[in-house]
Formats: structure tokens, C-alpha cells, sequence
């Protein structure tokens, strides 16, 4: 075993590396945040051909798949939310120990960040804080524009880190912001934490009491290690709390925020907001728009005040009336409901199907593969429940988080037995479809979610 | 779209619409049969540009929606083409592609059509396609390590849109607008379909409605055969103006000013509609008591 031939050799060479394997593996959990950390070489098996493939393909799925297993209940959700990101910008985040380092990657993260959350959370709004030196700066305020947090997180003036954190400084600060928003939309914070010290020049825990109060959640990252403090913030408040183990952890921590949480308390009341829909319109002579002062062909005219603005979803800077079209408020739909987790076929029952009902990749057959490879693999077969349509874990896992529509269940006649499609057709449906001009039986915009 | 080089292979997914309630429709001005020889045509000449030219064409009827190729299990076995019949006189990818397509529409219109709900009639089934297409392109696209597949979806549709797909297609957009997929739209007669408008719209695809449907092979080689880098360069038509207004749950009028709900997103024209609000209430209950049901259950 490849991995074992190493550690003989590091175990050779002792006295050059320090790092200690055996300790490791006598004491597991170094540390609290590595508990779930499990060594996962210890538990390959070689197949008779003395090769590792077979298994780490099915762990590398497994691992695909766990991120895949998620409530899908219709449940409520905040789908309006309003998130603040503080930053840590003190002089810790300029450690190395995540590559290029703490800061710069935080930053590349970011971006990415902005850009997914504002796709799957088109009418939610973030706001950014810096903190260093002891205080906590506005970098942007609370908008719906990705570009601008983009290009506010390349200002090379908001690079600049020093000091020392002042986390009770970027909480009020946050704070103060959110709890101007109106009850309908969520209030949240993300904490990005690289320092293990904060300077505050008050008591921290009367912050969390009034955050808690507030009705805001507040999650917390951490790079260096498990603070109790930030602990306590996150759990006092309902947020959730990772420390970043590497690069590609720190990743999926982030990008755990994205998706809109369920809604805890029923004091959320259902709201309605005002919300525009402007139409595109395209000019022969140029116009100056709203937005930025410049002459443009075309832009997006706002209904109320008649403003022209360049993009949306956006506020229009005449009237503030919130500007948004019908496929946006749609892009929010399979927060609601989405696709129903597939279940695994085991190798016993995998002989009934020979290709990926989506992408036409053929299976292995289970007659071909011997029984030592099917004792420590998976079929690779995964099955909808309401379809009975068998898809590979390459389409299953862009299904449920890319697509969001079964393509089985959608290339049958309407099934009956769809449970959440029964319960929708009889209460009230939400509707952005635009009227369509159809000679349908049932009324143009009456459409069955699902 | 930014990094496409003129030495991209081009995969070309077509969804053909075989609705037979409309191609057989007494005032079709178009046969399918007639269409399908335009098609055909069109495919072959878009396997003809490149030699490493990719084509899968997905067939959107009333009720299914299934490949037609590459058929399953006939993925890139060499052996499937000694099923047909060589002649010696036709490009043997030509022959491939072209048999299959038209035997596979056969046996379509030759099944007996599963039992329909009335509504099922008169649309085809345009969201299963284009899922079907996005699972096909997402596989090649991982199979293809170098990134030289330059995937784009073509749609040709006959069918009206049908109101209950509109939740599958738009997740079919937004999930193409991630990747980078344009989906064209030729709508070959008839009304324009406004879902397929807005795909087209969002992911910057190409959408044309015809005037003339005896012109379809015209349309399709001038319009739909460039790929996604020669576009860069040509002159191709747009679309003057989309709709993107929502229409009002209650009155189903077009909205400009709107009341959304900020649990379940619907819209209205005012907070005073009555029947709105029951409707409307009855949504945000029932995801509150299910809400509160998985609460229960967990505590």
C-alpha cells in the first residue's frame, strides 16, 4: 500500500522529520476541532489486484454524496435575507498557514462567495465590515449589487491589514445596520475570525445578549483555531461554527451560508413588498441612465418614477422602489422545493439497469464485476423515488445542486403520486409566469410548482 | 463564452418538438416529415464542420421525452453502426445520425401513447429535454478534461409553452446560464413562446421566430449552425424586447408595480385582492405548519 510504504520511510527518517505519526495516531483528536477528522487511509482495503482504485472511487462518491443528503421538505425559508460579512483585517490574517495567505485567500474566496450567494439569493442583500486596528469600518453597505462588493473587495485600500480585531466594534457596527430591516427578510452575520484575540472596549456578552434579542444570527469561521468566545456567539444566536482546517474546508464552510436557512422563529411575519417590474427597453438615440450618469442604448425603466437603470435586480436610485424581473423571483423557487434525495441501488439490484437515464453513460454491469470489487464499492446507481429513473453519481449530484428538476419525473405523464404536486394544485400557487398566450384549458398563469 | 478559440469541438444538443397535436394540425403549414429532411440536413452539415463535431438530439413529445442520439447503451461503441446498412454513397456518421433520428421518431409516434391528462395535451415536454440535454452536456463536459467542448443547446419547437413547466425550465436556464450554455430557439410557427424567449434572452442564445416555415433549413444553416466562437464575429439576430413582468396571481394581469409575499413569493396587484390573499394565505400556512411539523418531529 502506497501509503503505508510512505510512513515506513518517514518513520526511517525520524530524526530529520519532527512530525510525529505514531502520537498522532494514538491521540486522534489533538485538538476539539479535529475530532471529526477521521484517518482515512486506515480504512482502504486493496482489491485482489492489489489496486486502490475501485476504492477510492466509491470514497470519493461517498464524499460526493454527503453533501447531497439534505432536507428536502418544503419547508419555510428566509429567502429574503440581509447578511453582513465581517472581516478580520488585523495583522493574523497575514499568516501563511493558508496558502497564498489567510487574507488574500479570504478575498478570492469572497468573491466567489458574492457571486454564488447573490445567484441562488437574488432578492437578499449583504453588507461588508472590515475590522483592525481596534475598530470596525463600513467597507460596503447592506445592496443587492454583487458588483459592487466586488469591486470594493479589490480596493487595495481595504487590503491593508494591521492591528488587533475589535469584534465587539464590528458587531454593533453590523448591528446597528441590521436592525433597520424589516421583520419579513432575515438578519445575519458571518464572521470571518483569523486572530485568536479580540480588543473591545466593552463587555462582548452584552453584544450577543442584544444580537439574540435582535433576532440575528450570527455564524463565525475561524482560521486559527476554536475560540471560546466566537463559540459562544455563534451558538448563543443559532449560527453555526467551523474552524478551517485547509484551503478547500475553509471553502465549503463558506458556501455552507449560502443557502437560505429555514426560518426558526414564527415571529417572521409574511410580509408583502412593494417590488417593480421594469421592462427592457431598447433606444435608437443614447440616454443618460440613473445608475451611473452615462449615455446608454437600452437599460431597464423603472415603473414608478420612469427612471432608466442599467441592470437589475437593483433599487432604483430615483424612488428606491426594489426592481426585479419574474426569473429572478423564480431562482428562488427550488429553495422551496427541491428535488427529492435519490436513493442508492445496491449491486444485487443493479442488474436491471445498464446506462444513466440522463447522460447515457453506461454502468458497470454487476455480472462483470467481481465479487471482492462489489463487497467495497457502490453500484453507482442511484434511483429517484417518484420515477424509478436510475441516474449515475455524476447527474445525481448536478441534479440536486445545479439543475433542481428531476428529468425522470419530468418526461412522464404528470405522476399522481407526487405528494408535494398534490398538496400544491389545491392551495394557492405562487405565480411569476407571464401570460402566456395559449389555447391551454386552464388559466394562462395557474401553474403546479414542483 | 470569453475563452472560446477557433479550436473548440462544438457538442450541439437539439431538441426537436414531435408534438404530433400540432405538426399534424390541419393548419400546419409544415409536415414533419418535410421538416425532419431540413433537420437532418442541418445536423449533418453541423457534423461536417469540424471532425470532432458532437451532436446529441433529444426528441421533446407529448408526454416522454428520450434521446434519439445517441441511443442508450450505443454511446461510443463503434459496433452500433454495423447495425445499419452501409451505403457506400453517404458519410457514414451521416448515415448513423440520420437513421437513428428518424427510426427513433417512428417508434414514437408509433407507441401507443401513454393515458394523458387533458392538460398533458397540446404541449410537449420542453423542460424533461432541456434537463435531459444538461445532464448529457454536464457528463461530456467532465469527460473532457482539456475543456475544448464548447456545448451549446438548440431548440425547435412547434407546442405552446405550457404554463405548469415554467418552475423546470426556468431551473433549466439558470442552470445553463451558469455554465456558460447558450440555448437557441426556433420556433417554427406559431405564437411566440415566451418561456423559450426568456431562455434564449438569459443565456444570451439566439431566439427566431419563422416567417416562413418552408425557409427552415435557411434559418437554421445561417442562424444556428455558427458556433459559439464565430458568433463573436457575425452580425446574428436579436430580440428587441422580452418580457419579464410577472402577471398577478389573482387578476392574471400583467403587473408592472407588484405586492410580493416574502414567504412564498407570490405576486398581486394589490393588498387589498381578496382572493389573493386567501390563495395566498393558504401557500404561506401550509409552509408554516410543515415547518412547524419538522420542528416537532426533531424536538
Amino acid at each position: 500500500m502506497a501509503t503505508n510504504g510512505r510512513r515506513q520511510i518517514d518513520e526511517d527518517d525520524e530524526d530529520i522529520i519532527d512530525v510525529d505519526d505514531s502520537s498522532l495516531q494514538n491521540n486522534q483528536a489533538n485538538y476539539a476541532w479535529e475530532e471529526e477528522y477521521k484517518r482515512s487511509w486506515d480504512v482502504l482495503q486493496e482489491d485482489e489486484h492489489g489496486s486502490l482504485a475501485g476504492v477510492v472511487n466509491s470514497l470519493q462518491q461517498k464524499a460526493k454524496r454527503k453533501r447531497l443528503l439534505r432536507d428536502t421538505d418544503p419547508i419555510r425559508r428566509g429567502i429574503i435575507r440581509h447578511l453582513f460579512i465581517v472581516i478580520d483585517l488585523s495583522s493574523a490574517m497575514q499568516e501563511k498557514d493558508l496558502r497564498p495567505s489567510r487574507l488574500s485567500l479570504t478575498f478570492t474566496y469572497l468573491e466567489a462567495f458574492i457571486a454564488e450567494f447573490f445567484d441562488q439569493n437574488p432578492i437578499s442583500q449583504i453588507g461588508l465590515v472590515g475590522t483592525k486596528d481596534g475598530l470596525a469600518e463600513k467597507l460596503t453597505e447592506l445592496s443587492g449589487n454583487p458588483t459592487e462588493h466586488i469591486r470594493a473587495l479589490k480596493l487595495k485600500k481595504f487590503q491593508e491589514s494591521y492591528g488587533e480585531p475589535s469584534l465587539q466594534n464590528a458587531l454593533e457596527l453590523a448591528r446597528s445596520s441590521l436592525i433597520h430591516v424589516p421583520a419579513h427578510g432575515s438578519r445575519e452575520i458571518l464572521v470571518i475570525m483569523g486572530s485568536l484575540t479580540t480588543t473591545d472596549p466593552g463587555n462582548i456578552h452584552d453584544t450577543i445578549a442584544k444580537l439574540t434579542q435582535d433576532n440575528i444570527r450570527a455564524s463565525v469561521i475561524a482560521l486559527a483555531a476554536e475560540v471560546q468566545v466566537l463559540k459562544f456567539l455563534s451558538t448563543q444566536t443559532k449560527g453555526t461554527f467551523g474552524v478551517a482546517m485547509n484551503e478547500g474546508h475553509y471553502r465549503d464552510l463558506l458556501f455552507e451560508v449560502i443557502p437560505p436557512t429555514a426560518v426558526t422563529t414564527t415571529k417572521a411575519a409574511s410580509n408583502l413588498v412593494m417590488m417593480g417590474f421594469p421592462s427592457r427597453s431598447n433606444e435608437s438615440a443614447a440616454t443618460l441612465c440613473a445608475c451611473h450618469g452615462k449615455l446608454t442604448l437600452g437599460g431597464y425603466i423603472c415603473p414608478r418614477c420612469n427612471a432608466k437603470l442599467c441592470d437589475i435586480p437593483t433599487e432604483c436610485d430615483i424612488c428606491t422602489l426594489t426592481l426585479v424581473s419574474s426569473p429572478l423571483l423564480a431562482r428562488s423557487y427550488h429553495h422551496l422545493f427541491p428535488v427529492e434525495n435519490f436513493i442508492e441501488v445496491s449491486w444485487k439490484d443493479a442488474g436491471s439497469t445498464t446506462a444513466c437515464f440522463s447522460c447515457q453513460k453506461s454502468f458497470l454491469s454487476p455480472h462483470k464485476t467481481s465479487i471482492q470489487i462489489q463487497a467495497t464499492t457502490d453500484a453507482g446507481r442511484y434511483q429517484c423515488k417518484l420515477c424509478e429513473k436510475t441516474f449515475c453519481a455524476d447527474c445525481d449530484l448536478f441534479i440536486h445542486d445545479v439543475l433542481h428538476n428531476c428529468p425522470g419525473c419530468l418526461s412522464q405523464p404528470r405522476p399522481k403520486t407526487d405528494p408535494r404536486r398534490a398538496v400544491h394544485n389545491g392551495a394557492g400557487t405562487p405565480s411569476h409566469a407571464p401570460v402566456v398566450p395559449s389555447p391551454l384549458s386552464g388559466g394562462p398563469s395557474r401553474m403546479i410548482l414542483g | 463564452m470569453k475563452d472560446s478559440s477557433a479550436n473548440d469541438s462544438n457538442l450541439l444538443v437539439i431538441v426537436i418538438d414531435t408534438n404530433p397535436f400540432e405538426w399534424e394540425h390541419a393548419s400546419s403549414p409544415l409536415r414533419l416529415n418535410d421538416a425532419l429532411q431540413h433537420i437532418l440536413a442541418f445536423m449533418n452539415a453541423h457534423l461536417a464542420g469540424r471532425h470532432d463535431n458532437k451532436l446529441a438530439v433529444i426528441a421533446s413529445h407529448v408526454g416522454v421525452s428520450s434521446f434519439l442520439y445517441p441511443k442508450l447503451n450505443e454511446v461510443d461503441q463503434p459496433g452500433s453502426k454495423q447495425q445499419t446498412r452501409k451505403n457506400a454513397n453517404v458519410y457514414q456518421n451521416f448515415q448513423v445520425v440520420n437513421d437513428a433520428v428518424l427510426t427513433g421518431i417512428a417508434k414514437l409516434l408509433q407507441d401507443p401513447r401513454p393515458t394523458l391528462e387533458e392538460k398533458d395535451l397540446g404541449s410537449s415536454k420542453i423542460a424533461a429535454s432541456l434537463s435531459l440535454g444538461l445532464c448529457y452536456i454536464n457528463q461530456a463536459l467532465k469527460s473532457d478534461g482539456m475543456g475544448h467542448i464548447k456545448p451549446r443547446i438548440l431548440v425547435l419547437t412547434v407546442s405552446p409553452d405550457s404554463s405548469s413547466d415554467y418552475i423546470p425550465i426556468m431551473n433549466c436556464i439558470f442552470s445553463a446560464q451558469k455554465a456558460n450554455i447558450p440555448i437557441d430557439v426556433c420556433k417554427i410557427w406559431g405564437e411566440d413562446a415566451v418561456f423559450l424567449q426568456q431562455a434564449a434572452h438569459i443565456t444570451e442564445g439566439i431566439y427566431i421566430r419563422l416567417d416562413d416555415p418552408h425557409g427552415l433549413l435557411q434559418i437554421l444553416m445561417f442562424s444556428f449552425l455558427p458556433d459559439v466562437f464565430s458568433r463573436n464575429y457575425l452580425c446574428l439576430p436579436g430580440q428587441d424586447q422580452v418580457d419579464f413582468r410577472a402577471a398577478c396571481f389573482c387578476h392574471k394581469k400583467i403587473v408592472d408595480i407588484g405586492y410580493v409575499c416574502s414567504v412564498c413569493l407570490s405576486t398581486s396587484i394589490a393588498t387589498s385582492s381578496k382572493t389573493w390573499r386567501q390563495g395566498h394565505c393558504s401557500e404561506s400556512k401550509l409552509i408554516k405548519t410543515q415547518h412547524s411539523n419538522t420542528n416537532g418531529n426533531m424536538n
